[in-house]
């Protein structure tokens, strides 16, 4: 399983996580800022759970790109 | 420019306590920004839509302009935000919008809102005001004229009566204090060539700041330079020839430092309120240009130089990544009440002693900065020299505290 988060409210709206992952995130264009598609929000912590495994390098390389460090990747 | 005909000065505001500190001290307009989409987007506290109506409340108080920076690069998933903040500030009262991006500037035209053209635009003939005079009240000029191309922009503007959409002439904007980039303000890709961090969307990470070497990788020599900070300039300075900044024509002088500290905005503003003050008064004199740059050398700095303004020359770099401040706060403890009919107030001690003859700062949303010397203390309602860690001490103070309030001590760094 991949574990994604994104602390949304501190998002800058760079676009980065769009070009390294974009069946995952999307930009909004209500406020400019990320979106991480299918996720759960909890206390400004959006997270997405996924069973395919195939999505975690494309996410990995939107936590790197990540300029404000909101982004994170974990396999379990 | 302000209704007395005197330079305006702008103030930076990164916060409730640096817009209070600006209010406090004599600053005729305030600049500052809300969400992302300014040059501080990854400043740890920034405005939010909610706080607009508070910003104008207090500004109006007290007869200051407001400013919006909404001065980044712009891209198409922003440009719903564009207008969701132009429309809010237009509704709150804000005076003005700083713009860089067009699309930017185009709606703000559109709803009839006041431009002011950023810095990022980097303005440096008459033509390009003529062109932005548009759309644009007031320009800020590019930080690498010097003070004889301002005084001619400006002087052009008189001659050809060059005016902006209000139909009043068009008002030329410098920097006045505060950092400098090495590469034009948000016109910059170093942050993002090593971190991704664009400074085009107010993210930079200043890596310019940093101490860097020059190594041939192919033999391991490393070239030995004067200074290691080769990309990091002096802070701006202009208050030792504050006179001849005026006297070029610009209406308003811009202080840097939405970043900075409220007790940094309150010693700047108040400095810079005190030398325009005297400019106009004819009591601006070189003793006084002593003792003003020893209360900005107090604050954080990293060096000061002229910039550009007195010919253009290889910039002067800082000797540190850090400040040259010559005091620093320590943080002491935290506001616990205020007693106005006695003029008393009541402080939790948490990290550090205090003694009589102390220069204490409280700073605070609400309070702003405020600097004061230790005259008295109460301990366990008995007067005391000195209140240690732990203790609840009662202080004398002619202005009101409140509980979200920190209270520091300034020492010598």
């Amino acid at each position: 399983m991949v574990i994604v988060t994104l602390q949304r409210n501190k998002c800058i709206g760079c676009n980065y996580c769009v070009e390294m992952a974009s069946l995952q995130f999307q930009m909004s264009k209500k406020d400019g800022k990320s979106v991480l598609l299918n996720s759960i929000e909890k206390k400004g912590f959006f997270t997405l759970k996924s069973h395919d495994n195939s999505i975690f390098e494309d996410c990995l390389q939107a936590q790197k790109a990540c300029p404000v460090k909101i982004i994170t990747v974990k396999q379990v | 420019m302000t209704s007395t005909g005197k330079i305006e000065l702008m103030a930076p505001a990164g916060n409730f306590e640096s817009l209070q500190a600006a209010l406090d001290n004599g600053a005729d307009s305030i600049y500052f920004g809300v969400e992302q989409l300014n040059m501080r987007a990854r400043a740890s506290i920034n405005f939010t839509l909610k706080d607009l109506s508070e910003i104008t409340r207090r500004c109006k108080g007290k007869n200051v302009r407001t400013y919006l920076t909404l001065n980044t690069i712009i891209y198409d998933h922003d440009l719903s935000l564009v207008k969701t903040l132009l429309d809010a500030a237009k509704n709150a009262g804000v005076t003005a919008v700083i713009a860089m991006d067009q699309a930017v500037i185009a709606y703000a035209r559109q709803i009839n809102m006041e431009v002011h053209i950023s810095t990022q635009i980097n303005i440096t003939n008459i033509e390009t005001v003529k062109f932005y005079s548009l759309f644009a009240d007031t320009m800020v000029m590019s930080r690498e004229l010097s003070l004889r191309q301002v005084k001619k922009i400006c002087d052009q503007i008189k001659k050809e009566e060059i005016k902006g959409p209000s139909g009043n002439l068009v008002e030329v904007e410098v920097f006045g204090h505060g950092a400098l980039c090495m590469a034009v303000s948000g016109k910059c890709y170093l942050s993002l060539h090593s971190y991704n961090s664009s400074a085009n969307r107010g993210a930079c990470k200043q890596n310019c700041r940093k101490k860097y070497t020059v190594t041939d990788q192919e033999t391991g020599f490393e070239i030995e330079l004067d200074n290691e900070y080769m990309m990091s300039p002096k802070d701006l300075c202009t208050l030792d020839f504050l006179d001849q900044v005026i006297d070029t024509g610009v209406k308003v002088l811009k202080v840097e430092g939405r970043g900075r500290s409220p007790e940094y905005v309150a010693t700047v503003i108040k400095t810079y309120r005190e030398a325009i003050d005297a400019y106009y008064d004819d009591t601006y004199t070189k003793e006084k240009v002593v003792t003003w740059m020893g209360e900005l050398e107090k604050v954080y700095n990293r060096g000061f130089w002229s910039g550009y303004y007195l010919g253009q020359k290889l910039g002067e770099w800082s000797d540190g990544s850090g400040s040259q401040a010559t005091q620093k706060k320590v943080y002491v403890g935290k506001g616990v009440h205020y007693f106005p009919k006695a003029g008393i107030a009541e402080f939790k001690i948490e990290a550090y002693d205090i003694m009589l003859g102390d220069k204490l700062l409280v700073t605070g949303p609400t309070t702003g900065a405020k600097e004061f010397h230790l005259t008295g203390i109460m301990v366990n309602d008995k007067n005391s020299e000195n209140a240690k860690k732990g203790d609840s001490c009662t202080i004398p103070l002619d202005f009101r505290i409140r509980l979200s309030d920190k209270l520091y001590k300034i020492v010598p760094s």
